[in-house]
């Protein structure tokens, strides 16, 4: 049986046009490749 | 795929040939994201879009720089309805890419359009509206909203979810259904969708708690219940369907059911329609039959005027020619003239021809001009003609030929009218041929008009012989 108060706290309100600026600044776009990259010149660092 | 260290392109080996830095996992989480972005493009071709979500955006959590990732991503937000969030996608893409990208024409084709964009953001903000209404327990109002986002954006699946969701709560599951199917169209594998879905079908039969089953037969109930589509199929159990004769029997009832009708209310209307069809040509015909025979009564009057016409012609042509086709009298007259220019002691020929007027059109159809003409020619021979008459008949008596001697006095008479003796011997002439009547017309006239002379005595002797002869 589903529960309606519970399936509504699933829904969110959904970005309007002016909060689409500020949603793209506010993206982290740190992927895989970087915490690599990250790793391997740490692990420079640390022989050096 | 370019070296993250120095930028040069990779080959086949594991390390870099430009720096020489070990690029084996690199080249492992690169491979990964294009894998994951592969799965991600089938499961959105086979409209799975949320998995398709999930592959894209793992794939881009491996490589941000993943752009054919990122544009699909964008892509299948847009065809969920979530355009902010295709945006965005698109814009990162624009800025990791800038040259040679569709990234671009993505963006253009949502921005350029002012009032895309304004219908796109009222969109938006009335389905944030009515999360308020849902939160506010104001569902009706909610419902509203929602159908009027819905309108605007046929493809928004959290609208139509949310407007699914209000529905089960309203326990309204035929509306909850409709409204689950359509999600299920723009997004196959929607969790969140089949989970609603399962939920109505099993409220929509109770018995089975299945969706889509077959028709399952229960023998302790008389009827069997089915999902076909949208609709709920109830039918009997224990009824088995008639075969054979039945069929041939209904068939046959059906048959004679619609001859009768043919002939009860088809075949008369068509009678009546015929008839009158017939009625209008018939009138037609009379109308025409009635022209035609009013102009064969005006032709038949033009014919018997024509003929009228024409016999009043021959007469009067027969009047001019005389019945047995002799000169005509003016003929004759024009004739004597011409015989008495030529020679005018002709009388023998003259007075031929003048007999010719004897025989034409009597005295007073004659003209005026021949009337003249006549008078002028007698003044010219009137005398001759007498002598020339007189003479020949008194001879033709002498010599007892008294059929000849009748004309010749008779014109002599007629010419002169004052000629006692050619009238004297015409009537003795009667009398000697034996018409007693006409000579006792001419002593009478001889006793009338010459009385006191030799032939007038003469005439009363013989008149007297003749009366006591009867």
């Amino acid at each position: 049986m589903i529960d309606f108060e519970e399936e509504l706290k699933k829904f969110h309100p959904s970005l309007e046009v002016e909060d689409a600026e500020e949603a793209i600044y506010n993206q982290d776009l740190t992927d895989m490749a970087d915490l690599l990259i990250k790793m391997v010149e740490k692990n420079n660092k640390t022989e050096e | 795929m370019v070296c993250y260290n120095c930028g040069c392109r990779l080959t086949e080996h594991d390390f870099c040939t430009g720096c020489g830095v070990d690029v084996s996992t690199y080249k492992k989480i690169i491979f990964m994201s294009n894998r994951l972005y592969n799965d991600g493009l089938e499961k959105a071709t086979v409209r799975d879009l949320s998995g398709a979500i999930v592959s894209l955006r793992q794939s881009l959590k491996l490589n941000k720089n993943n752009i054919d990732a990122r544009n699909l991503l964008g892509l299948v937000y847009f065809e969920m309805g979530e355009v902010i969030d295709a945006l965005s996608e698109w814009v990162i893409s624009k800025n990791l890419r800038p040259k040679k990208n569709i990234a671009d024409d993505y963006i253009d084709m949502i921005q350029t359009n002012q009032a895309r964009l304004d219908a796109i953001n009222q969109t938006i903000k009335k389905y944030n509206q009515a999360l308020l209404y849902c939160y506010q327990d104001s569902q009706d109002l909610a419902v509203i909203q929602l159908k009027k986002v819905l309108s605007y954006n046929p493809k928004y699946v959290s609208a139509h979810q949310l407007l699914a969701l209000l529905y089960i709560n309203a326990e309204e599951w035929e509306k909850a259904q409709r409204e689950l199917n359509k999600c299920c169209q723009i997004d196959t594998n929607n969790t969140t969708t089949l989970r609603y879905l399962k939920e109505v079908e099993h409220m929509l039969m109770p018995e089975e708690g299945a969706k889509n089953a077959p028709k399952k037969k229960d023998s302790t109930e008389r009827v069997v219940r089915y999902q076909s589509g949208n609709e709920t199929i109830i039918q009997p159990v224990n009824t088995k369907e008639t075969k054979g004769v039945s069929s041939l029997l209904n068939l046959g009832l059906g048959v004679i059911i619609g001859v009768a009708i043919a002939c009860f209310l088809i075949l008369p209307g068509r009678i009546q329609s015929a008839k009158a069809e017939i009625n209008t040509e018939l009138r037609a015909v009379s109308e025409q039959s009635d022209a035609k025979t009013a102009t064969i009564d005006e032709l038949e009057q033009k014919v018997q005027k024509l003929t009228d016409e024409n016999t009043g012609l021959k007469d009067e042509l027969a009047s001019y020619q005389g019945s047995n086709g002799t000169v005509k009298a003016t003929d004759g007259l024009m004739l004597a003239v011409g015989a008495y220019m030529e020679n005018p002691e002709d009388i023998e020929s003259i007075a031929k021809y003048m007999e010719a007027l004897d025989e034409g059109e009597e005295e007073t159809q004659r003209t005026e001009a021949f009337t003249a003409l006549y008078d002028k020619l007698m003044e010219l021979v009137g005398t001759q003609l007498v002598e020339f008459y007189y003479n020949a008949g008194y001879e033709s008596y002498r010599a007892e030929d008294y059929e000849a001697a009748i004309p010749n006095l008779l014109r002599a008479y007629q010419y002169d009218n004052t000629n006692g003796d050619a009238l004297f011997y015409l009537g003795i002439c009667y009398q000697e041929s034996g018409d007693e009547n006409k000579a006792k017309e001419a002593y009478a006239m001889v006793i009338d008009d010459f009385p006191g002379t030799e032939i007038a005595n003469k005439s009363e002797t013989y008149l007297a012989e003749i009366n006591n002869a009867e």
